[in-house]
């Protein structure tokens, strides 16, 4: 895959979140801030919550209402105590439309091999 | 025994006495920061692996508990128990604090009063005296009751042998039937705390927001006793929103009317109510105290988009209460009260 089509950039106003499902099936969260759009997997990377719904923007800064990580969407910097960063596609906006570039879905690790599988990590 | 917890930080080696305390209490008893929030299994937040050694479960149905990878030796710390020498892995930073470990208390029930129809007030009288901030909870048992569960101080003390709770009976919820119905007036029950991180810094905090609805409101009395007795007021400003569904379910009315005194024009109390209409702009027992109507958060955020000064530079917001008042608050806090995730803090009352 390559540059997709995801929707109108009138279909997500300002300080909004809005999840698509583009073509190939797979889910989108469109969050567009004072400045620019984010493509983004739809949860959380702390414990998977619905971004859509527990998401809200403030300026630049994504914040899950859940346990309170952020993140500042134009540079993606990890804002106080989160822990995990962000995964994003890229975007651009052509004309009327919002274009995002998908090779595969972006998924975070909570399944298969999670952060606690990392022995090096726990190395004192 | 030995304890390992295995951390972000490093490797962290504590001993254990028995296996009477969970993992949770041990860890923090040692003075780890180890994460938690809720310390009572609905959460999630205390999630580990145990890597080797032989634990128990107190109570394998806990909500937490849902996401855990069993298979793989996931638990939540707060409810289980080491039998000997385990190695546990946490998945966080974890440092050494250096004071306020929390410990366990054996305490009496004295005092007991009924301010509504559903809410109870008592005090606890502790064998030795205990130091907590202000918005700190304990987690308490009492006989007979399985589980713990956990109450934020209402009083605040630098140093106390008296802490007064505030409930709000659950309908079938155990621990307040058993205090309701056969009345724990003398009754003797155990505590493990202080716990808690969404506290009152009265040298860094500015101007304080507390958004709380029914028993959040406990944690907040602490808080806004605290700022007072630190003078806190009127140098920076306060704001209080207290949700009750009606005016009958509406209490410290007094208490709330005597501190906004004494706050010298810095503190503003507005109760909510989202059942009943306000039969005036003020509490008929208190003209300090204003009336609005809707959901605690829905009157905040008019509030807060009305008021064209905003909140100063170190403002912090403070919410307690159900989850989903708690996510709606933080909300509008965020939203129009522009202030940075950092400076939010809040308990769930799970
Ligand atoms: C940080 C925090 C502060 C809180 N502060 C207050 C407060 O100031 N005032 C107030 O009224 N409420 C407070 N709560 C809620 C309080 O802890 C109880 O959940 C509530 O009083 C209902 O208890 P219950 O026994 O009546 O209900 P139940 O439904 O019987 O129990 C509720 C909770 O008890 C625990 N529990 C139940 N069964 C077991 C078991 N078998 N083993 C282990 N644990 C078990 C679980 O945490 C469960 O969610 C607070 C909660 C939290 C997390
Ligand atoms: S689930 Fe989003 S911050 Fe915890
Ligand atoms: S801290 Fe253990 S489940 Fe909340």
């Amino acid at each position: 895959m390559s540059w997709i089509k995801v929707c109108k950039t009138t279909d997500v106003p300002e300080n909004s979140l809005k999840k698509i499902w583009v073509a190939g099936g797979i889910p989108v969260l469109i969050a567009h801030y004072n400045g620019g759009y984010r493509a983004m997997p739809p949860v959380c990377p702390h414990m998977e919550e619905p971004l859509e719904e527990s998401g809200v923007i403030a300026g630049c800064v994504l914040t899950c209402t859940k346990h309170l990580w952020a993140w500042d969407l134009a540079t993606l910097e990890l804002q106080g105590e989160t822990e995990r960063p962000l995964k994003s596609y890229d975007v651009k906006v052509d004309g009327d439309d919002l274009m995002a570039f998908i090779e595969q879905e972006l998924l975070y690790e909570f399944e298969d091999e999670d952060d606690m599988d990392d022995d090096d990590f726990f190395k004192s | 025994m030995s304890i390992i917890f295995q951390t972000k930080s490093g490797e962290l080696p504590i001993d254990a006495q028995n296996d009477s305390e969970t993992v949770l209490f041990d860890g923090l008893g040692s003075g780890l920061t180890l994460p938690y929030e809720c310390a009572t299994g609905t959460c999630g937040t205390c999630r580990a692996r145990v890597m080797s050694g032989d634990v128990f479960d107190v109570w394998p149905d806990a909500p937490g508990a849902q996401r855990l990878k069993r298979d793989r030796g996931d638990i939540l710390m707060c409810q289980t128990r080491a039998r000997g020498n385990c190695v546990i892995r946490v998945p966080a930073l974890v440092t050494q604090a250096e004071e306020g470990a929390p410990r366990r208390f054996i305490g009496r029930i004295d005092e007991l009063s009924k301010l509504t129809s559903d809410v109870i007030q008592f005090d606890v009288v502790l064998n030795e005296k205990a130091t907590f901030s202000a918005g700190q909870f304990m987690v308490i048992n009492a006989p007979g009751v399985s589980g713990g569960r956990a109450y934020s101080m209402v009083n605040y003390e630098q140093q106390t042998g008296r802490l007064t709770f505030l409930i709000k009976r659950k309908p079938g919820g155990v621990f307040s039937d058993w205090l309701f119905k056969s009345a724990g007036k003398d009754a003797e029950i155990s505590l493990f705390g202080p716990l808690g991180k969404a506290i009152f810094q009265p040298e860094a905090d500015g101007d304080l927001i507390c958004i709380t609805g029914g028993s959040g409101i406990a944690g907040i009395m602490s808080i806004l006793e605290h700022a007072i007795r630190a003078k806190h007021f009127p140098g920076y400003s306060g704001q209080l929103y207290f949700g009750a569904r009606t005016l009958a379910d509406t209490f410290y009315v007094d208490k709330l009317a005597a501190l906004t005194e004494m706050s010298s024009g810095g503190l503003k109390v507005t109760l909510a109510l989202s059942h009943e209409a306000a039969p005036s702009s003020t509490h008929p027992a208190s003209e300090l105290i204003r009336l609005d109507e809707g959901f605690v958060h829905e009157v905040a955020a008019r509030v807060l988009s009305e008021n064209s000064v905003g909140l100063g530079e170190n403002a912090v917001g403070f919410v307690a209460g159900p989850p989903p008042m708690v996510d709606a608050a933080i909300r509008v806090l965020l939203g129009q009260g522009k202030l940075p995730p950092d400076r939010i803090r809040y308990d769930k009352f799970s």
